[in-house]
Order: structure tokens, then sequence, then C-alpha cells
């Protein structure tokens, strides 16, 4: 079985037996197929090639021969997963997913769980004996081919729970119909996915990037696995490093039981991996490797999302894990020094607001420990702010016209008190959560915010002086110390400052090292603005001031010729003048 | 009565705007709206400030009780209203598209977006793009019945091409047209015609 491929004229196996090309099978496809041939566990893919797409845009159908095709398809998919698609007492369930060779806008989102109908449900409320589950699979399929085939907004489901009435609204709203044969689903998924090659969106980031028309996307078509089978199913995500600190320990969540929604929606609060381990050890040893495995074929800290299925791996996709700058910081500096990365590549991975990021001003180690906590919150909006609490945006507004440091409190904020959060240095509201108006437009202004401190905040707090932490969502009585944190002094960035300076093409002095013949730009008009930098630095040997350490300001100083420039950090322009000589050419 | 109503709903969806941010919204022209606010202006309905227009209190008093009856015809049509509800279940996924561009969720702690990955980013407009399509049917069924609404789509349209091309302030800037900008207003607008309030 693990040996049969599938080689037709529009649908190729992912078996990872090979590693097709890329312009043939799309970027998603490839990274399946390459997992494969690192022989790691993932669930049974096969691709419908990018011809059968140009196929498609030259006739306007689809070609003759694919619904053969796909059928062979599926029944290979059975053959490997031991399920039937569309009938039987254990339903295959797919995925179908938009797969261009250059990843685009515009191309259609996955659409999970085709196959589900209202026979295929009752078997797979028997085989999990979870009524909900089936009904919950079969809901999601709905809603994904109706926001996403048909483009039309989904109703919630009615307190009755009534599905057939629901779907009906749904088709009537798109003056369409979804179909119950899964065949038909599939091939009506796959359709929408080549029509969604040219979209508006598409189209245009083509046109704007200078990519060909003709390239075409492929699609992939997955079996779908349930870490919700058993207590031996679950399913998790796991970083090869720690992504908040760096810190080169695996880090992760799993639960036990659950689907991969479960874990991205917050309806359950997920455990660590020591349950993963207790529960499903062998997937657990196997899943450890496989992150280590990815991390070094990849040259990269890895996110791995993957599933249990009645205690089987399976790994559903491995990407570049995102990190907070700190952790962006530790893992450049680590993978070097381990000997994974090279310098260069180190410096490549941080870039200067990681950088500022870290040194922006913080409260002083220990200075909200006797400090009063006047009221908390969610915190929605980083960094920390100090002033007057006022309670309307008017107030907010004329105080501080007078020079007054204010912050403004109210219930809730609304459009009306935007004039006020412009003036404040910080805001404090009583309802609300992280998509409320104050938190949005409080992150809009890069203004420290605390939401949904609770009735009665505004009012305790009126009238006195606080100190905001944006961070964390706590409100302190007084004004706090805050602390400038230094670069020479943190072990980390000293040493990528070490880096920088030898790769820079560009010296950057600290400004009590600066040479005497150094232009000063703060005091000359315009200055501030980068547009005007080349203009006010030609013919210089060396600036500071002005806009000359942002990352424009550096590659502004490149372009004139400057043989240095003076700041404070250095460390963010180095990085900014690494990164310019490294860009490519073209945008 | 019916366009000094609308010059008044214009300044209250702009909250504080100029007579052409104003007419834009409303759909009369220019010269109108300017007659409009200079009358409004003398009878103290409405405030001139910097050439930016601001209801009074007593303006806005007067402009929230000629609302159900300027509107009536939209509040008793279901197909209007059935548009509204699909409106606002659009607007529960355009607030958690903008929460995730203005926040990243890392090992699950959220931290904020400081838009150094370009990738992730082009992934948050590539949903509003998604999102925008959704909304655009709606704006058709909507416009159908209060041709002026029709703005709006031009204007989300716009933004959303400018983020596309790369100029990300036009997601969701709070001093600029940007998508987030012009739908607070249009959801403001549509609040006012059907007489809801905003729920966080």
């Amino acid at each position: 079985m693990q040996g049969e491929k599938l080689h037709g004229k529009w649908i190729l196996s992912l078996d990872g037996s090979e590693v097709p090309d890329r312009n043939l099978i799309g970027g998603k496809a490839w990274s399946i197929a390459h997992m494969r041939s690192l022989d790691l566990p993932v669930p049974p893919a096969f691709v419908i090639t990018t011809n059968a797409c140009a196929q498609f845009r030259e006739t306007g159908t689809m070609p003759d021969d694919l619904e053969a095709e796909l059928q062979a398809g599926m029944a290979w998919l059975e053959r490997q997963t031991g399920r039937r698609y569309g009938s039987g007492d254990k339903p295959l369930l797919v995925s179908v997913r938009s797969g261009a060779p250059i990843s685009m806008p515009g191309m259609m989102d996955t659409i999970l769980n085709l196959g589900i109908n209202d026979e295929t449900a009752l078997a797979l409320a028997a085989e999990s004996g979870d009524d909900e589950f089936a009904r919950d699979t079969y809901r999601r399929f709905y809603e994904l081919y109706g926001e996403i085939v048909l483009k039309v907004p989904v109703p919630e489901v009615g307190a009755d729970g009534d599905l057939q009435g629901w779907r009906s609204r749904i088709e009537a709203a798109a003056d369409r119909r979804i179909p119950s044969d899964p065949l038909e689903q599939l091939k009506h998924t796959v359709e929408a996915v080549f029509r969604s090659w040219d979209s508006r969106r598409a189209k245009r980031y083509r046109k704007h990037h200078d990519i060909s028309d003709d390239l075409g996307t492929a699609v992939v078509v997955q079996a779908m696995i349930f870490g919700n089978l058993d207590e031996n199913s679950g399913t998790g995500v796991l970083f090869s490093r720690n992504p908040l600190t760096g810190e080169p320990q695996s880090y992760g969540e799993y639960l036990c039981r659950a689907q991969g929604e479960d874990v991205v929606s917050g309806k359950f609060t997920p455990c660590t991996l020591d349950d993963m381990r207790d529960s499903a050890p062998e997937a657990y040893g196997l899943l450890i490797e496989a992150a280590h495995k990815l991390e070094v074929a990849n040259r990269e800290v890895q996110d791995i999302e993957f599933t249990v299925q009645n205690g089987t791996l399976y790994l559903l996709q491995s990407r570049t894990a995102k990190r907070s700058p700190i952790a962006a910081v530790r893992t450049a500096v680590d993978m070097c020094r381990e000997g994974e990365i090279t310098v260069e590549e180190a410096l490549q991975r941080v870039n200067s607001c990681q950088v500022r990021s870290m040194l922006s001003p913080r409260l002083k180690d220990g200075a909200a420990d006797n400090a009063e906590l006047l009221a908390s919150g969610l915190g929605v909006s980083h960094g920390i702010g100090t002033g007057l609490v006022v309670t309307s945006a008017d107030e907010a507004e004329s105080l501080a016209q007078s020079g007054q440091d204010v912050v403004l409190a109210t219930p809730t904020t609304s459009p009306d008190d935007v004039h006020g959060m412009l003036v404040a240095r910080a805001v404090i509201t009583e309802q609300g959560g992280s998509t409320s108006h104050a938190a949005v437009v409080g992150r809009a202004l890069g203004l420290p915010s605390v939401v949904g401190c609770g009735s009665g905040t505004v009012t305790s707090l009126a009238g006195r002086v606080v100190t905001v932490d944006g961070e964390h969502g706590n409100v302190y009585a007084g004004a706090l110390e805050v602390v400038q944190p230094c670069e020479t002094e943190d072990g980390l960035l000293d040493t990528l400052l070490e880096w920088a300076r030898e790769h820079s093409p560009l010296a950057v002095y600290r400004p009590e090292d600066a040479p005497e013949d150094t232009l000063d730009l703060d005091g000359l008009d315009d200055a501030a603005d980068p547009e005007n930098l080349p203009r006010l630095i030609e013919g210089v040997t060396g600036a500071r001031g002005g806009a000359i350490a942002s990352d424009e300001g550096v590659a502004a100083a490149m372009a004139a010729g400057l043989r240095y420039i003076v700041a404070n950090p250095t460390l963010p322009p180095l990085l900014a003048a690494i990164h310019v000589l490294n860009q490519p050419k073209s945008h | 009565m019916r366009d000094m109503h609308l010059v008044m709903h214009g300044i209250a969806v702009k909250k504080y705007g100029t007579v052409e941010d104003i007419s834009s919204v409303v759909g009369l022209a220019v010269e109108t709206v300017k007659d409009h606010l200079d009358q409004a202006v003398t009878t103290g309905r409405v405030n001139e400030v910097n050439g930016k227009f601001m209801l009074t209190p007593i303006g806005q008093i007067t402009l929230k009780s000629s609302y159900a009856k300027a509107y009536a015809s939209h509040r008793d049509d279901p197909g209007f209203m059935a548009a509204y509800e699909e409106f606002e279940k659009v607007n529960t996924d355009l607030k958690q598209v903008i929460t995730d561009w203005q926040t990243m969720k890392l090992g699950g702690q959220t931290v904020p977006n400081d838009h150094s990955d370009s990738g992730y980013d082009s992934k948050v407009i590539d949903r509003l793009g998604d999102l925008h399509e959704r909304v655009e049917t709606v704006l058709d069924r909507l416009s159908a019945k209060e041709p002026r609404l029709k703005i709006y789509k031009e204007k989300l349209l716009a933004a959303l091409e400018k983020a596309e091309d790369g100029d990300i302030k036009w997601v969701s800037d709070a001093s600029i047209e940007s998508y987030h900008t012009v739908w607070f207003e249009l959801h403001e607008d549509l609040l006012r015609i059907v007489g809801r309030n905003r729920e966080e």
C-alpha cells in the first residue's frame, strides 16, 4: 500500500517517492511531498496539477478526463486510509486547498470536511460516539462552502438548531445550491479554486509583481484526520523553540480529544505537551524527533500543527515560526552559536523594529511591586503611559493643550472620543475586549490601552495620576519610574552588536564618539522627514539627528555615500544598513 | 427638509467633517450641502470649527428624533433589514480581522503586530479581501434601496487596493479614510438608518 503511486495526466499522489517541480504542483503540495520525503507522517494527499488549471482557463470548462482521474484519486485515498468517501461506516472526509507555485492573495481558502452529508454525518456520529462532533463537522462544511465558494455572509445556526433550515437560508442568500453528493462537492470546489486564480485580487497581484497569468494554481486534496475520535486522539501546536522567549526548549500546547479549530477558537483551555506524553507517548516521541528534523532541514525555528488519531501522529503543517522581538534576537544568536546558521544569516533574521522594541521604555524592575494597583483589565496595546485621569475626550483635549499629560478613562470609546485619544498618554475603558473600539483605535495610535476594567473604574480613577501598563493590563497609582534599556547591557544585543559592527557597510558611532565635522540635521528644517534627506546630506561624510537613524534614513545615507552616521542606540541603524545591502533590487 | 436631514446625518456619520466629506457621504452637491450648513449654523444646530462641522447638542437631538420618520420605509422593509443583519454578521468578522491586523498570536499569547513580517500582513490583507467580497453582495442589496450607500463600496475598495499595493496604513489608520475608518462610518450610517445602538 505504501509503495502504490498515482500518476495520471492531471493528478499525482504526494507520497514522497519524488518531489515534483513546484511549478507543476504548487507550494503547498510541494511542502507535503517534501515532508513525506523526509519520512515524516503527513495525512495522505494528492494534487491536481497546474496543467489542469491551464486547460480549464483555455477552454472555460473542466478537462473531460479529470472526473475519472478524480475518482481514481479518491479510490487511492480510500486505500491509503481504509475509509470510504461518501458512504460506509467509516466515512472518508477530505480538505481541498488552492496551491499556486507562488502564494498570492485572492486564492481560495481551504474548505474542510468535503464528503459530509446527511448519511455520512450519521456514520461519523456512530463511529465517534459523539453526535455533536458529527453535527459540527456538517455545519463547518456548509459554512465554509457558503462563505468561500458562494461568497455570502453565513448566518448563525438558529437557537432551534435546525441545520436544514439554516442550509436553505445560505442557499437562498447565494441563490445557488450546495451539493449533497460528495463527488459533486469535490468537483465544484476544485472548479472554484481554478476560478479564484482569475479573481480581482489575484490578477491585480500578478500584474503588480509581473507574474504570468499562465502559471495557474494546483489543488491539494488531503484526507481529514480527526483528533477527537477517542482518548488516544488529540491535536496541538509545537514550536521547535519557545516563540515568546526564544529559549531553546520545544514549546507547545495539546488538546486531548479535540480538533484543530478548537485550539484556535479558544473554546477550550489547552494543556501542556506533558499531557500528550502521558496519553500518546509514542506519538509524542515522534513529534519531538520530527520538530528537530524539520528545524535542521529548514534551518529555521518551526511552528508545527499536528493531530493524533487513534495514537498515530500526523503533521498537518510546518512553517517558520513567528517570534516575539526577544525570541527573534535570542534564536538568531543561539542558532548561530550552535552552528546551524552563519553570522550573516543571524543578522538577516533580526530587524531594527525588533531591537527598538526590546529597547523601548518599560517599568523599572520592581517599580510595580510596591505600587498600589488601582485597576486591571485586558492589556490590548503595549507601552507605558502616565498622566492625570480625565473622563471625557473634550476634557482630555483641553487639558492636553495646556501641557498636562492625561490618561483618558471612559466606560467605552466610540469615534466621538478619537480626538481625546489622539492627545492622551493612555486609555482605560470599563467594558470591551480585544476587538473593542478602544482596543482597535488604541493599537492604531500606538497608545497604551487597558480595556474591560469593570464598571465603576472611571469614577474611582477620575482626577488621579496613574501609570498604565498596556502590556500587562495594569493601572497603578502615581507616576512610576520608567527605564530605557541599553543595547550594551544586554548579553544578546551586545553579541549582535559586535557582529553587526563587523558586517555593516556603514559605520554608526555613539554620540560620545562622534567625529568633529558631523553634520547635525537637528538644526535643519524638514530633516525629520526621510524624503528630504537626500537633498540635505548631499556631499557630507557623516550626519546625525533628524531621521538619519531610521531605516529610510540609513538607506538615504548609504545612497548618498556617507561614511558614517551618529545615533543612539546604534544597533537598529547597523541592522538597517546590513539589510539595505542584501535587499533585492526590484521593488 | 429631506436634504437638511441628510446633511445633518452626514455630519453625524463623519463626526467632524468638511463640506466635501459630508457631500461625499450623503451624495448631495457641494453647493447644496454648503447652503444647508450655513442655515443650520444660523439656527444653532451645527458648529463650525476650522472649516469642519459638528452637530451641537440640540442638533443631535433634532436629528435623532427625525430618523424614525425619514427611514420608516427601510425599517419596515424585510429585505433591507435582512441585508442589514447580514452586515452585522460581516462586521463581527471585520472586527476580528482588524484585531488580527494589530495583534498576533504567539504560542497562545497575544502580542502586538509590529508589521515586520510582511507574509503575515499579506495574509491578513488577503482575509480583508475575502471579507470585502462578502460585504459587496450585502452593500449591493442595501444600495438598491438606499442608493447613496453605493459610495461606501467605492471608498472601501479604494482603501483596500491601496493596502493591497503595500501602503499598509490604509488598513486601519484612524486619521485617514482607511478601510476601518470607512467601515466605521458605514456602520454608524446603517445603525442610524435602522435605529440601533452599537454593541461592543
